[in-house]
């Protein structure tokens, strides 16, 4: 486990990639993104569909196992990719490989220690990576323990004097139980929560709005009838719902209630971080600024985090605090919402941003589309691009030639 | 511009298991050729019932309570099935809301795409033939009135002519096609030559074996009398060394330089017969068909003069001097019975504003009224007058509801005296019954027969109109017109499509909309596609069949903004080249200022506010167009924004007065009592809100709103001093 050096980072990802397959072929949904949240921010994530940003939403909330990076959430290492480990492995045994056969080859003086040599450096760098290897399987399988068992002291801490001055107080008993068996049931990964694209498809439509939001509760072991019923009026008021609203099903409300209902069960949990994925893009306008409201409400009250992943613009805009532009599983540009709209440096962001439409007929008549075509915008034949940064906070994928053009602009 | 489709007082409403739902109350709007109309609000304001009502495609429990939707002389809300077929899809086309329902899971891409094109193809055929042979009659018809009244020798001459004109006008269409083809391929080749050279510099080229064959194929076939000539030797040995190129780039990438070169050479040969002059093919199919001698050897440009000058003296000019006559001849005998109706309005209108109008008499007030509407329609226009062919259906409509209506009315008076004498007799009794009697809901008769004499009262003013401007009418271009329609016909009997031509075109669409490698696409199915390309293929299947109207029923509304300004820009495009009028139904206020020529709001299944798109986005006048405005964050919104309270009210039991009142905080009083009338602000814009009246108190709209139009006619203004400055410079 790593300590992180700046406390207010909540969720770090590092390199994360997200591999399908296809057949023969390999689907790089995500390839190599990295950024991290603080506490209390919203960072957005934009980009086309089909660019990888709900699969790093997913990614992060372990709907999928990540094939290589990593994602710290408050310091504990909750996903582990091991595909790079064992890449690294694969590329040192061929370079050994064809560094020996030129050795063989030419024979130089002393070579046969030459190679001993570089066997042993090529064992070496093998067990150092397999040891990475399984710390990153036992992480990936235990990241909840350390919280698990934080929580289980926490009731321990509080009940257990409580109960040795009154040795006979049953009620106190039984909310000790109660308390230690959530305790135990707890996981790291409930403090992050999501909100799904369609508040149609992501609602059961068997269950009654109070079984969909208090379904966490029950799941982390909530067995008081009472507690949970109250829990679920407190979120449905928070959330600007009534109490009546309780016993319905999910047809019986509009648009946006049900994105309503959606953000309710979320925020149930008392997470500190909420995955949003499109939560807005299905509504209608006016329900799409009752929602963002709700939301914005939310995180002040609340001090939550959100990753907020939209394909609107303006929006994101209006919301975030940060935003990231994705492009075919890359991260291309990272910075804050006001300097990435004033100064967009990646031709992708610049495309994306000249495709805004605006309420404004005469502004619309004369905006000109600028469209990216990586194949005449880039040459990457030579030196590879990375994320660099250019001004503090703003980062952009690029290589050294474009670097120090972006430079120049930005002056 | 034309108007192409009118709605009027359309009513239209849902019966459902509680009651019935109104969902569009009394809406009216026209639409113009090459103009976009967008109708904005939120779900369940009546948008997408509006647009299936003019598609003819709505729910089996819809009642339809009145109004008209004119479209080319007719009526689409009367006419049988039968007829809307040739309509649907072919004229009207629409792109619907969700993807995944408007597409068949078990058809290929390919098949759903070209599938219209086949079967309208056909259909299109068989119809132009009859349009061209109908016209052609009524034409020669009238030119025998005109022209040689008994005199036989006349009209063989006249018959002559016109057969002539069908013959010649068949080889001027086999040459145009033949044309046609060539210059398209030449066309393709080069493009497809520049997007290879350049993927071949950048190596990236993948399906090169398959390009360079479709290359070669395209510059042999651009080889044409019009097209590549002079050349033609030259073209074909630089195609054959494509093969030894592109050989070379198989073995070694680095070595495109040779199959760049031959392409390079290729493509300038083509690019200098593209600009070559184009023959008169009209012209040039009359000479070829009639005159014995063969074409005369001489430059396009020379060419073309001769044909023409042979053409005009010896058909033309006496065929468009005959087809004047003749269409004066039908105009003026259509303008008699004009002025006859126009006389006897009065009269008409005497004899339906009687009390108890009586059966028998109004049949046959109905019949004369009918033949004579029909005797004073010219048939001979290319443009349809719209109002005087649904006029004797609408009025037959129109008196058939006035009869049902006495009927009705002593049903409901036989109930409500019935249930009252129940209920006396029961109180009577010392019983306090549980049910009450419902009121008597009579229909107005009177009302009715005032909607019977507007109906003809709109006949009269259209015809006044008619006839005071038949004096300047211009006969000599309307012969033209008519001539070039009969061609246009003409043209639609020889364009056959195959299935291999469709397919072509289906992949040229694919590609047009943004379908990346149409050829593999184009067998795949529909759960393949990911939403944004499954909302493109309905986009090119829409446009597949070059429809006259398109409705879009929020388009873009699941997209990204990358593919959305895409798809928008590609309507756009279309509707330019092809003068298409489009509805636009959205709820994003964004994507309308880009669009639209005027905008519709629309809110409880009626019209709050009409105007350009400067007028609402500039200058809007109705709360609910302001709660629109403020509740969608632009990029310089930093405030909360102002969400609309509330969800639209239940239209089983629309609300009394103004139905956005409830969820309004602008509302006045009289909001909750009387219904606001249209009132008008410019000439192009009005709204439906009392705010307007000149006794209502004096309300900015939010401040977010005025901020932001301020905020925009900055920008604007500084933007069109930065262009007059450079304009100066």
């Amino acid at each position: 486990m790593e300590n992180l050096e700046n406390n207010d980072v909540l969720l770090k990802v590092e390199h994360l990639s997200q591999f399908f397959k296809m057949g023969r072929m390999e689907l790089k949904a995500v390839n190599d993104v990295s950024f991290d949240i603080k506490k209390g921010e919203v960072f957005g994530l934009v980009g086309e569909s089909g660019c990888g940003k709900t699969t790093t939403g997913r990614s992060i909330i372990k709907l999928y196992d990540i094939t290589s990076g990593n994602v710290y959430f408050k310091g504990t290492r909750i996903c582990a990719g091991i595909r790079s480990y064992k890449d690294s492995i694969k590329k040192k045994k061929l370079e050994t490989k064809i560094k020996i056969q030129e050795l063989n080859k030419n024979k130089p003086e002393g070579y046969k220690e030459e190679i001993a040599k570089l066997n042993e450096e090529l064992h070496k760098h093998i067990s150092e990576q397999r040891e990475e290897i399984k710390k990153a399987n036992f992480d990936e399988k235990n990241c909840n323990n350390e919280y698990r068992d934080e929580q289980i002291k926490l009731v321990e801490e509080k009940y257990l004097p409580l109960l040795e001055r009154d040795e006979n107080n049953k009620e106190l008993k039984k909310e000790y139980e109660n308390e230690l068996r959530k305790a135990k049931n707890s996981k790291l990964v409930t403090q992050i929560q999501m909100i799904f694209q369609d508040p149609i498809a992501s609602l059961d439509p068997r269950m009654t709005v109070k079984e969909i939001i208090a379904e966490g509760l029950i799941i982390q072991g909530e067995k008081n009838k009472q507690i949970i019923e109250e829990k679920v009026f407190k979120m449905l008021e928070l959330v600007g719902l009534v109490r009546e609203h309780a016993s319905r099903y999910p047809h019986e409300f509009s648009g946006g209630q049900r994105q309503r209902i959606g953000v309710a069960r979320s925020i149930i949990m008392q997470p500190e971080l909420i995955i949003a994925d499109e939560p807005v893009s299905a509504l209608d306008v006016s329900i799409q600024a009752q929602v963002i409201n709700l939301l914005n409400d939310l995180r002040h009250s609340l001090g939550l985090s959100i990753l907020f992943i939209a394909h609107d613009l303006s929006v994101v805009k209006y919301f975030s605090d940060r935003i990231g532009v994705m492009y075919y599983g890359n991260m291309v540009e990272l910075a804050p919402s006001d300097e990435l709209f004033l100064n967009p440096l990646h031709p992708y962001t610049r495309s994306l941003l000249s495709a805004i439409p605006l309420p404004d007929p005469a502004y619309e008549k004369r905006r000109q589309r600028i469209t990216y075509n990586p194949l005449k915008e880039h040459d990457y034949s030579v030196d590879k691009p990375s994320l660099r940064e250019i001004k503090p906070g703003h980062f952009v994928h690029c290589n050294e030639k474009e670097f120090q053009e972006y430079l120049k602009i930005i002056k | 511009m034309n108007k192409k489709l009118e709605v009027k007082n359309l009513k239209i409403s849902f019966k459902t298991m509680n009651g019935k739902v109104q969902a569009v109350r009394d809406i009216s709007f026209d639409l113009y050729e090459g103009d976009t109309l967008a109708i904005v609000g939120e779900s369940g304001s009546g948008k997408s019932v509006t647009s299936k009502a003019i598609l003819g495609i709505l729910a089996g429990n819809s009642i339809i309570e009145g109004g008209e939707i004119i479209y080319d002389g007719k009526n689409l809300l009367n006419i049988p099935e039968d007829e809307f077929h040739k309509i649907r899809g072919d004229k009207i086309a629409m792109i619907f809301q969700d993807p995944l329902s408007s597409l068949n899971p078990i058809m290929r891409i390919g098949r759903q795409l070209t599938e219209a094109m086949l079967l309208k193809g056909k259909a299109r055929q068989r119809e132009s033939r009859i349009t061209f042979n109908n016209h052609l009659r009524l034409l020669k018809e009238n030119m025998f009135e005109a022209i040689a009244k008994d005199d036989e020798s006349k009209k063989a001459n006249i018959t002559l002519k016109c057969n002539n004109f069908d013959k010649f006008e068949y080889k001027h269409l086999a040459l145009e096609g033949s044309f046609n083809k060539a210059f398209e391929s030449c066309e393709n080749a080069i493009l497809d030559i520049e997007n290879i050279a350049f993927k071949l510099e950048k190596k990236a080229a993948d399906d090169l074996s398959y390009t360079l064959r479709k290359i070669k194929k395209e510059a042999l076939q651009s080889i044409h009398t019009y097209v590549v000539d002079s050349r033609k030797d030259e073209l074909v040995n630089l195609v054959a060394t494509i093969s030894s190129g592109a050989k070379d780039v198989k073995k070694n990438k680095e070595n495109f330089k040779p199959l760049v070169d031959s392409l390079n050479g290729i493509k300038d040969i083509l690019v200098e017969a593209k600009n070559y002059d184009k023959p008169n093919f009209f012209s040039m199919g009359y000479y070829l068909t009639f005159s014995k001698e063969p074409l005369p050897n001489m430059p396009v440009v020379e060419l073309n003069k001769f044909l023409r000058t042979y053409l005009d003296d010896n058909f033309m000019l006496d065929f468009i001097n005959d087809a004047k006559l003749g269409l004066i001849n039908s105009a003026s005998k259509a303008l008699e019975y004009k002025k006859e109706f126009v006389s006897k309005f009065d009269y008409y209108k005497e004899e339906f504003l009687k009390e108890n109008l009586v059966k028998e008499e109004t049949d046959k007030l109905l019949k004369e009224i009918k033949e004579l509407v029909n005797n004073s329609i010219d048939r001979l226009e290319t443009i349809k007058d719209s109002i005087a062919y649904t006029m004797s259906q609408s009025l037959k409509a129109d008196i058939d509801q006035y009869y049902s209506a006495i009927s009705k009315n002593k049903k409901e008076q036989a109930r409500f005296n019935g249930q009252t004498i129940k209920y006396e007799k029961m109180v009577k009794g010392g019983r306090t019954p549980e049910w009450k009697v419902a009121p008597l809901s009579l229909i107005d008769l009177v009302y009715l027969q005032e909607t019977i004499v507007d109906q003809i009262e709109r006949l009269k003013d259209h015809y006044v109109e008619l006839i005071s401007k038949f004096d300047s009418r211009d006969f000599d271009s309307e012969s033209i017109s008519t001539i070039d329609f009969l061609k246009e016909n003409a043209s639609g009997v020889v364009n056959k499509i195959t299935p291999q031509m469709a397919r072509n075109k289906a992949i040229t669409l694919m590609e047009e909309v943004g379908i990346s490698e149409p050829r593999r696409r184009y067998y795949q199915y529909p759960f393949e596609f990911s939403g944004g390309m499954r909302q493109r293929i309905v986009i090119a299947i829409a446009l597949a069949a070059n429809p006259d109207i398109l409705i879009c029923d929020e388009p873009t509304t699941a997209l990204d903004v990358t593919i959305q300004a895409q798809i928008l820009e590609l309507i756009n495009k279309l509707k330019a080249q092809r003068k298409l009028a489009i509805i636009f139904i959205t709820h994003d206020l964004g994507v309308v200022a880009n669009m639209a020529d005027r905008i519709a709001v629309m809110y409880a299944g009626k019209i709050v506010e009409y105007g350009t798109s400067e007028d609402i986005f500039y200058d809007p006048r109705h709360p609910y167009t302001w709660a629109l405005l403020s509740s969608m964050p632009d990029l310089d919104t930093n405030d909360k924004l102002e969400a609309i309270p509330g969800t639209p009210p239940n239209m089983i039991y629309p609300p009394k007065g103004d139905a956005f009142a409830e969820r309004n905080k602008y509302a006045l009083k009289i909001d909750f009592e009387l219904e606001p009338p249209m009132f008008e602000i410019s000439e192009t814009h009005s709204a439906a809100t009392w705010l307007l009246h000149e006794n209502a108190p004096k309300i900015k709209p939010p401040k977010i709103v005025t901020e932001r139009i301020e905020r925009m006619k900055k920008v604007n203004a500084e933007y069109l001093k930065k262009s007059s400055e450079k304009g100066e410079k």
